[in-house]
């Protein structure tokens, strides 16, 4: 019987680093011996299969396939542990555990499925039955920013759910709306990450500040790095560099998700 | 072994338009070389006279600074193409290439190459093709940097969220265009980054909730029906789940 935890990261707007930061977890995640999975449920604008190297060419089945009916959710998942060779932080995931489910970048199938919308209720089952088919400790779901419906489910169906923030403040009103949602939904466990946080601030401060105001621990803040911005896309950061500032925060968050019971 | 030279040359922009049969007259011209770390493959300066394909191994690319200290410009992996004009240019290396780690290259020579392109005209077109093609690229990417550069000077930054990543700059001469955008880009960002710091440095960092607007929008989104059945099925799940797992 599956016990794995579903791990949703979110953020209220784009432009968090959400994709970014989800890849790099479950890396790290998958790195540290777990058995892993992420769900590309980004539908509208997917982006985390670059990241793990995968184009048009090299993607089989995708979510929208499932849920249009089409296939398994099995299909769907590609194991990235055996194609992971083709850069330098990529190729230390040879031979993990740790699987995609990508949602397609066909523009007439992405127009398609904003036109035509889908059952969550199949997206919830997908997620259910990888999580028992793969045996999976973690699934990581990439959500798509703001509070739409298949959104919601993933946040409802969550045992943690990380936030990604920026420090300012549309962001912060929009993660008060995403905090009260939560606590609505009693997920266990809700953790909060800042990201992008500039040099000139105190990141301890930042952290003490923004857990004071949520009432929610921090796991970690982030820094602005145009290091990150100049790599993000080619390569998984954190594992390319793993001494960089941005990547051991980053770990830093990943030790609070392993941590949880 | 010349199947996989094959493949490898397909992802050059100098041969990827051949067709098989041509690519394998040239694989087969194709040698190996081993190199071990620290090793240099090619220096600044140097006539440059073939072609490298990395099979195994990294390397750095490396010049000088103003104070002859050494600058890394990029490394370069397998799979990856150095030098790749310098079969029709002859140009002199652009920089020094350092071989990071043990390494296997295969190195087509400029000669070997020129005696497939006295029997084959077909390979000279195709080339040609090639060229022109990049030709084009290169000129609609300039034309969205000159685009992008109006707009930084009337201060609009907001193209820098709506425009995809680009691809990875290639460490070779192949992709320039790629690599002057990615520059670019670079560039944009830090002058963007500087003016936000400045524009912090006069404001104090108060973050603020309107807590009006926040109750409004969370009850908005809670007082539906959808919001109401997703509740109630999330607790389901949740039981469901902590059932099976007291079961093991």
């Amino acid at each position: 019987m599956a016990n794995g935890k579903i791990v949703s990261i979110h953020s209220f707007r784009g432009g968090t680093g959400k994709s970014n930061t989800t890849a790099n977890l479950a890396a790290q995640a998958a790195l540290a011996g777990k058995r892993v999975g992420i769900v590309d449920t980004d539908i509208q604008s997917p982006g985390i299969h670059v990241l793990f190297g995968l184009d048009e060419t090299k993607m089989g089945k995708t979510l929208n396939d499932f849920l249009h009916g089409k296939c398994t959710i099995r299909e769907v998942a590609l194991n990235i542990g055996e194609k992971a060779s083709d850069s330098e932080g990529r190729a230390k995931l040879a031979g993990k555990d740790i699987w995609l489910l990508p949602s397609s970048i066909r523009g007439r199938e992405i127009s398609q499925i904003i036109r035509e919308g889908y059952d969550v209720n199949r997206l919830n089952e997908g997620f259910q039955t990888i999580l028992k088919e793969l045996n999976l400790d973690y699934l990581f779901i990439d959500t798509h920013p703001g509070l739409n419906e298949e959104t919601l489910l993933s946040i409802a169906i969550s045992d943690i759910l990380i936030i990604i923030l920026r420090p300012d403040n549309q962001d912060f009103q929009g993660t008060a709306v995403t905090v009260d949602i939560a606590r609505s939904l009693d997920i266990p466990n809700l953790i909060l990450m800042v990201n992008k946080a500039l040099p000139k601030y105190d990141p301890a401060d930042i952290k003490k500040t923004i857990e004071a105001t949520f009432n929610a621990p921090v796991a970690g803040v982030l820094p602005l790095s145009f290091d990150l911005a100049d790599n993000a896309s080619k390569d998984l950061f954190s594992l390319r560099f793993p001494d960089h500032e941005w990547s051991k925060a980053l770990c830093g968050v990943a030790d609070a998700i392993l941590a949880v019971k | 072994m010349t199947e996989d030279i094959t493949t490898q040359l397909k992802n050059t922009f100098l041969f990827k338009g051949l067709p098989d049969d041509a690519l394998t007259a040239v694989a087969q011209k194709a040698r190996i070389r081993q190199l071990a770390e620290g090793d240099v493959l090619m220096r600044r300066g140097d006539s440059g006279d073939s072609l490298f394909m990395i099979n195994d191994g990294w390397f750095k690319i490396v010049t000088e600074n103003a104070q002859g200290e050494e600058l890394i410009i990029n490394k370069a992996g397998p799979g990856e193409t150095i030098g790749e004009m310098a079969l029709l240019d002859e140009a002199p290396r652009s920089a020094t290439v350092v071989a990071l780690s043990d390494a296997k290259v295969l190195e087509l020579r400029k000669d070997a190459f020129y005696e497939i392109l006295d029997q084959r005209p077909d390979v000279a077109l195709s080339l040609i093709r090639g060229f022109s093609s990049r030709l084009r690229f290169s000129t609609t990417y300039i034309q969205k940097a000159i685009d992008w550069s109006q707009k930084i000077a009337a201060g609009d930054y907001g193209f820098i969220e709506s425009t995809q990543q680009f691809p990875k700059a290639a460490a070779s001469d192949d992709d320039k265009a790629t690599q002057l955008l990615s520059a670019f880009f670079q560039m944009v960002r830090s002058v963007k980054a500087r003016e936000d710091e400045l524009k912090h440095q006069l404001e104090k960092l108060t973050l603020e909730i309107d807590e009006a607007r926040r109750k409004q929008e969370f009850e908005d989104l809670t007082s539906t029906d959808f919001y109401a059945n997703l509740k109630e099925q999330a607790k389901r799940l949740r039981a469901q789940r902590a059932a099976s797992q007291g079961e093991e």
